[in-house]
């Protein structure tokens, strides 16, 4: 029952030709940046989260294939960590704000970052155990 | 120009390298990004290869090593050229660095596919996910609220912690909106990023938190943004679509939730 609607790259045709992938993304981002700046000041949306939407959606539609994306998409994912770089240099512009009271912001974000991840990660699992023992859905999952 | 008028061939040596790398006094681009660009590619492939040899250790993972290599370097070079770190960077690394940076506008957006794979998961689950991820942020918020002021931190400096679920775009001017530093908070979502890529896996088994995967994936998606999701992937499908979904979700309940929490605790 898990599996009916599992999508797996195998049930994918020949992927669509990278340059078309590539306009396709360009398309969504074009279309996401037309849509971002709708948003009022207090409430931002920024361009690439209205794409991550915008490319959900067309896909969970069929509008768009996966193996009209996922070659590209799957590279640039594989890139991240990488793409993150200039943003960690960026720091650099900002050693002073480090000297001053650099050794507290950096601790309380290393807490922050792990209070997070521990508490999201625990308050669903939490989540999943009610809805099983109380409510008895189904939450077997198959990875 | 900026001239490295030690001596007198290191004055022509310090024109050519400043008229290559754009250089200039006030730190305005002159747009020459190949410096930038090659910079983070060596930096970014020491840190693989220093990952490689050193069997995995956590402060050799390559986005760590990369990062503090680069600050590194442009700091030795700024001292070289008589100049600041931050204005070296601007003009010498910015232009190259903005070209890469621009890239995690389609990674970000790619992070639909994964999501959209495990689709089953979401049909499933999405009250759950919409409820923990609103739950979850909530109790974070309250306990980084007084970490941070364990720790010291005056009122900007709390208001610069609370946004910094969201990605940097959204957390930013609810910083500002908030009475934070929007420069702090920017710093704290890079930070996220980098300590989710080295210490994710460690973290992960501490806490034990792959037991429940979907808890994993939004998890690490809240934590660590875009490259949380990315670890969330090597972990498997679901975690990765998880921590997809989680990075749409969570900025917007940080949109949502952070003012109110702000004003509800006096910080502005």
């Amino acid at each position: 029952m898990a599996t009916q609607n599992k999508v797996t790259p195998t049930d994918s045709p020949q992927p669509t030709p990278i340059l078309i992938q590539m306009g396709i993304f360009a398309a969504v981002l074009f279309v996401s940046s037309l849509i971002s700046p709708l948003f009022p000041a207090s409430f931002p949306v920024p361009t690439p989260v209205i794409g991550l939407i915008l490319l959900y959606l067309l896909l969970a539609t069929h509008i768009v294939k996966l193996h009209n994306v996922e070659k590209f998409g799957d590279f640039m994912i594989s890139l991240i960590a990488f793409l993150f770089v200039p943003s960690g240099i960026q720091l650099a512009a900002n050693l002073d704000i480090l000297r001053t009271e650099g050794v507290q912001i950096v601790l309380v974000t290393l807490i922050a970052t792990i209070i997070l991840l521990v508490v999201v990660a625990y308050t669903t699992a939490g989540f999943i155990w009610l809805a099983k023992h109380v409510f008895h859905v189904n939450t077997t999952v198959d990875n | 120009m900026i001239s490295l008028a030690v001596t007198p061939h290191m004055a022509v040596w310090g024109k050519w390298l400043s008229d290559a790398l754009g250089t200039t006094a006030t730190g305005a681009s002159a747009g020459n990004a190949i410096f930038g660009i090659f910079l983070s590619l060596v930096v970014y492939l020491i840190g693989q290869w220093l990952f490689k040899i050193g069997k995995g250790f956590f402060l050799f993972q390559p986005l760590f090593v990369g990062m503090v290599l680069g600050i590194f370097i442009l700091f030795l070079l700024a001292k070289a050229f008589g100049t600041t770190t931050a204005v070296f960077y601007k003009s010498a690394y910015l232009p190259g660095g903005n070209i890469i940076f621009w890239f995690l506008n389609p990674a970000t957006i790619a992070f639909a596919i994964p999501l959209y794979r495990r689709n089953d998961i979401v049909k499933r689950f999405w009250p759950v996910i919409l409820l923990s991820l609103i739950v979850g942020l909530f109790i974070s918020l309250v306990i980084i609220y007084w970490v941070a002021k364990l720790f010291g931190l005056n009122n900007a400096g709390i208001a610069s912690m609370l946004p910094q679920a969201a990605t940097t775009a959204i957390a930013m001017p609810i910083s500002t909106a908030i009475g934070g530093n929007a420069a702090i908070t920017a710093m704290a979502c890079i930070l996220n990023a980098v300590i989710i890529y080295a210490l994710g896996d460690w973290l992960v088994k501490f806490f034990r938190i792959n037991h429940d995967p979907i808890g994993a994936g939004l998890g690490l998606g809240t934590a660590g943004h875009t490259v949380g999701s990315a670890k969330a992937l090597q972990l498997g499908s679901i975690q990765g679509s998880m921590a997809s979904i989680a990075v749409v979700i969570i900025s917007i309940v940080v949109d949502l939730v952070v003012p109110a929490f702000a004003s509800f605790m006096g910080l502005h």
